[in-house]
């Protein structure tokens, strides 16, 4: 009884607590209208050797954001030497033939700046930060870089040993293993599939391939360069002609390889990863290539499927069911494809019913229509963000890159909002439709010895060694 | 100006000597904003800042682990995660979900002196950011069952943090030899018994005593209107009542000037590796900038004395880190180096040695100066490359000891550095009596 009246008594100071309270703070308010988004133009011109430079003007900070984009990625890497175009992208800033490697990183650091070479599937991407009264000198390390690289031995031997070690390290983490084996999957025939090599490929780089590669890509009307700070387009494109008009032309070919096919067939992967703790789920497929409209009702689909906290796979397997770490969905696309994937991390106990939770929620997107609240939240969530992924002067820099060399145009920038505002259910429906119904591959990286036994359940499983190389299959349990 | 705000004191910087009034070395700062205070004690920094549509909001309470007395300890970072966990209006994770909602991004950290609350979000969400967090000023809900739940996240923070850091231990154990003093020695995530022992009544305790408008600072940078946002701050925080004075905190006291050398048993630890410090002048008294500038020229970056020494020419280590630490009102210059076996950890130190006899005896080049200010220079102004640097500069700077009126002269005090006053205050401090070095063994 006593804990009757003190339930009642709670209550009550409760009550007296809420009503005394200004009214305001009960419920969230109500925002503002939301003010239009101005990004600065993209000025852009293409220069006698056919090197095409843009500009953002910003003009707060005292940097400038260089990007310089060589549109030779991992793809372009020959199928006798996969890694290629990553090990050119990182032996650029390692001396030219009149300075070293330690050298060039001082004359970088003595101008403040910062220079990083990172190498996708389509392109090599070189991004240098400095001050922006160092513009002059900036230019001339990087007309250096580009003019008279040394590919010393010394320094090749260098990166091999970084390279090496860097992918030993990779190969150790679960979300790394379980995306290189769902992309090889994808990717099978497809020029895209260089770029999951393993360490050994490393050593059989040699001095003549770099330069080989380095002739034949690195060229001035296969680039795009991308200048964000306090400049304009006639300053910036007299001084990198100044700089780098030296930088000779060379006709090639780039074709467009055509999209793989996206998978159909049930396929469920399990790579053994010895001590791993929890079980890393890893499920997806070939979407669109960059520029595609379907962009827009997709990047919708995504936010009500993965891309929050608040998104459906979360809210089932982690709130409702209490199953995972976390699950959530991605794209990335490519000039070729795209791809979409839900990552999750669970318990080894309840991998099976975890996949088979994630395979109905794509089915889900796929078969009933998303709710308005869920439709307008993700489209909130998507234009609420996008000024967020351009505040930085560098995200921006490369953002624009990208713009301008896969010619993605207004679409992709002013009119960013207005697309995303024009998704309706219809459109997300008919994109997951599209791209949700056919067959996903599972991909499960956990250790075998704490996860075998919740596999059984599996009608069929693809196993494979923590290098990706496959072993063999096992049919309800049993291996054939 | 609404009657209800008691404006203290309103001003705008910068502005008020234009960039151009400005020598082109301290560009980037000052920009314009308006600084003045509720009269619960509430200081309110607010920056226009029309580049994109958005605002950041910080809101910073003026407390951190070195507040916490012994026995206690854990209790800042505790109540860190607490205010994600509901207040009389907003539910549990609620804060976290109302912000990602609407596309901003939501975080909090903890220092040893400050806690920070911060949002980014498009600009016309500004009253709903303002709404959270002045609900878990006003009414934080703490009760037994959330602080056991914290309790536990801490704890399994602290066993992932031990299992996965190989140089977990040895790292506090080296804080504990190079800050004598109990408030500045422990570490923010606390120890695991004091976690233990907590008590919901310690944390309500805690939370009165800092999490009150007179030991706040808000923050608030972007596409806003001024009036617009003083009317919003007025609306939500003004009513929250002024807490008690926050209770004392004692200067440290004068350090004992004596070398230390020590083994520590690591057991996780993957090889051999050596923590080595120097207790250094306080933060922003007047050796500590030529101390900063040293910093870069000895260990930041890939090109500074001992990376290009120990990793790059002599393989001496294969992993090195450290630099200038403050903690409120103590500093310390730390290096940390793993090393390939005993012996290469005993040539390493001797190398290191080298490179500061080598300073103590040689003025540094022009060039070599130029280089570490450079550096120094972008570091500093790329606090000021988003609305959320910017707040997050403004609050921290408006507890600092410089304060904002003064801070427009501060990088200039860094440009300024000579080489005489690096080698007399590499001398003065990079002493063997100034000196702890905990030699890490593999147990």
């Amino acid at each position: 009884m006593k804990k009757v009246f003190l339930l009642c008594g709670l209550i009550f100071f409760h009550l007296v607590a809420s009503f005394s309270q200004e009214r305001f703070r009960k419920s969230p308010p109500f925002p503002e209208p939301l003010q239009p988004l101005q990004l600065p133009a993209i000025e852009s011109v293409r220069l006698g050797n056919g090197l095409t430079v843009a500009v953002a003007y910003q003009k707060n900070l005292p940097f400038i954001s260089l990007e310089l984009l060589v549109l030779a990625g991992e793809s372009s890497s020959p199928e006798s030497s996969p890694g290629l175009a990553t090990f050119t992208a990182g032996m650029l800033s390692r001396g030219t033939q009149l300075i070293s490697a330690l050298e060039m990183e001082e004359r970088i650091e003595s101008i403040g700046g910062s220079f990083s070479a990172t190498t996708s599937l389509d392109y090599s991407r070189f991004s240098f930060f400095f001050l922006d009264e160092n513009l002059d000198q900036a230019l001339e390390l990087l007309s250096l870089m580009l003019l008279q690289p040394a590919f010393a031995d010394k320094e090749i031997v260098n990166l091999k040993r970084t390279e090496y070690y860097d992918i030993l390290q990779k190969q150790r983490d679960p979300d790394y293993v379980s995306k290189r084996q769902l992309l090889r999957i994808l990717f099978k025939s497809h020029p895209y599939q260089k770029s999951l090599y393993n360490e050994d490929v490393i050593k059989n780089i040699s001095k003549d391939d770099i330069l080989t590669f380095f002739g034949k890509y690195y060229r001035p009307n296969n680039s795009v360069l991308v200048l964000a700070g306090n400049l304009n387009l006639p300053t910036a494109s007299r001084k990198v002609s100044h700089y780098l008009n030296m930088w000779q032309k060379k006709e090639l070919d780039r074709p467009l390889p055509p999209p793989p096919g996206p998978n159909n067939i049930e396929r469920v992967c399990f790579v053994d990863l010895p001590q791993a703790k929890d079980a890393t789920l890893v499920i997806g497929n070939v979407i669109f290539p960059l520029a595609d409209p379907d962009f827009f009702p997709f990047s919708v689909l995504n936010q009500v499927l993965g891309g929050t906290l608040n998104s459906r796979l979360l809210m089932n397997l982690r709130e409702s069911k209490e199953y995972a770490y976390f699950a959530f969905s991605e794209i990335e696309l490519f000039r070729s494809c795209g791809v979409y994937f839900v990552t999750a991390k669970v318990t080894p106990s309840v991998c099976f019913a975890s996949v088979q939770e994630i395979l109905k929620e794509l089915e889900r997107m796929a078969k009933e229509k998303v709710s308005t609240s869920e439709l307008e939240q993700a489209k909130s969530y998507l234009i609420g963000n996008f000024p967020l992924q351009l505040h930085r002067l560098d995200d921006l820099a490369r953002r624009i890159s990208e713009i301008v060399a896969f010619s993605l145009g207004e679409e992709h920038w002013n009119k960013f909002y207005e697309n995303i505002m024009l998704v309706d259910f219809g459109k997300v429906f008919e994109v997951a439709e599209k791209y949700l119904l056919p067959k996903p591959v599972v991909i499960i990286v956990g250790d075998k010895n704490s996860l075998f036994d919740h596999l059984r359940d599996f009608e069929k499983l693809e196993i494979y060694d923590a290098k990706g190389v496959y072993r063999y299959a096992l049919t309800k349990g049993v291996e054939k | 100006m609404s009657k209800n705000i008691l404006v203290v004191w309103s001003f705008v910087l910068l502005v008020l000597l234009g960039f151009s009034a400005l020598p082109d070395e301290e560009a980037g700062f000052p920009f314009p904003l308006t600084q003045y205070q509720l009269k619960n004690g509430l200081k309110v920094i607010i920056s226009e800042d029309y580049s994109l549509p958005l605002v950041s909001v910080v809101l910073a309470y003026h407390v951190g682990s070195i507040y916490e007395q012994p026995g206690k300890t854990g209790l800042a970072y505790l109540l860190e995660n607490m205010m994600f966990m509901g207040s009389l209006n907003i539910g549990p994770m609620q804060h976290i979900s109302y912000i990602n909602r609407i596309g901003g991004e939501p975080n909090a950290s903890t220092t040893e002196d400050i806690t920070y609350f911060y949002e980014t979000v498009p600009s016309n969400q500004l009253a709903l950011v303002l709404w959270l967090e002045s609900d878990r000023m006003k009414s934080l809900e703490i009760n037994a069952a959330k602080a056991e739940k914290a309790k536990q996240t801490l704890l399994d923070e602290i066993g992932q943090r031990k299992a996965g850091e190989p140089y977990f231990e040895s790292s506090q154990a080296f804080d504990r030899l190079l800050y004598p003093e109990f408030a500045y020695s422990h570490p923010i995530l606390g120890g695991e018994e004091d976690i233990r022992n907590l008590t919901a009544e310690d944390v309500k305790n805690f939370y009165t005593s800092y999490y009150i408008p007179n030991n706040s600072v808000l923050s608030i940078v972007g596409n806003v209107n001024l009036t617009k946002t003083k009317e919003l701050v007025e609306k939500y925080f003004e009513t929250i009542p002024q807490g008690k004075e926050v209770p004392l905190f004692l200067p440290p006291k004068p350090l004992e000037k004596k070398q230390v050398v020590q083994v520590f048993q690591e057991s996780l630890a993957p090889a051999p590796a050596f923590h080595l410090g120097y207790r250094i002048a306080p933060p922003y008294s007047p050796d500590y900038y030529s101390l900063v500038i040293l910093d870069y020229i000895l260990l930041k970056e890939r090109s500074s004395r001992l990376y290009k020494r120990l990793i790059k020419k002599e393989s001496l280590a294969f992993y090195l880190s450290g630099g200038i630490e403050k903690r409120k009102d103590v500093a310390a210059f730390k290096i940390f180096a793993m090393n390939n076996n005993d012996a290469m950890v005993d040539i390493c130190q001797k190398a290191i040695f080298s490179e500061i006899n080598k300073l103590k005896t040689n003025y540094v080049s022009a060039a070599e100066l130029q280089k570490a200010k450079n550096m120094f220079k972008k570091d500093y102004v790329n606090r000021f490359s988003t609305p959320l640097e910017k707040a997050l500069f403004l609050a921290e700077t408006s507890f600092s000891p410089v304060s904002l009126e003064n801070a427009p002269q501060e990088l200039g005090k860094y440009l300024r550095v000579t080489p005489f006053e690096i080698i007399g205050n590499i001398n003065r401090y990079f002493t063997a009596e100034n000196s702890i070095l905990l030699n890490v063994k593999i147990r």
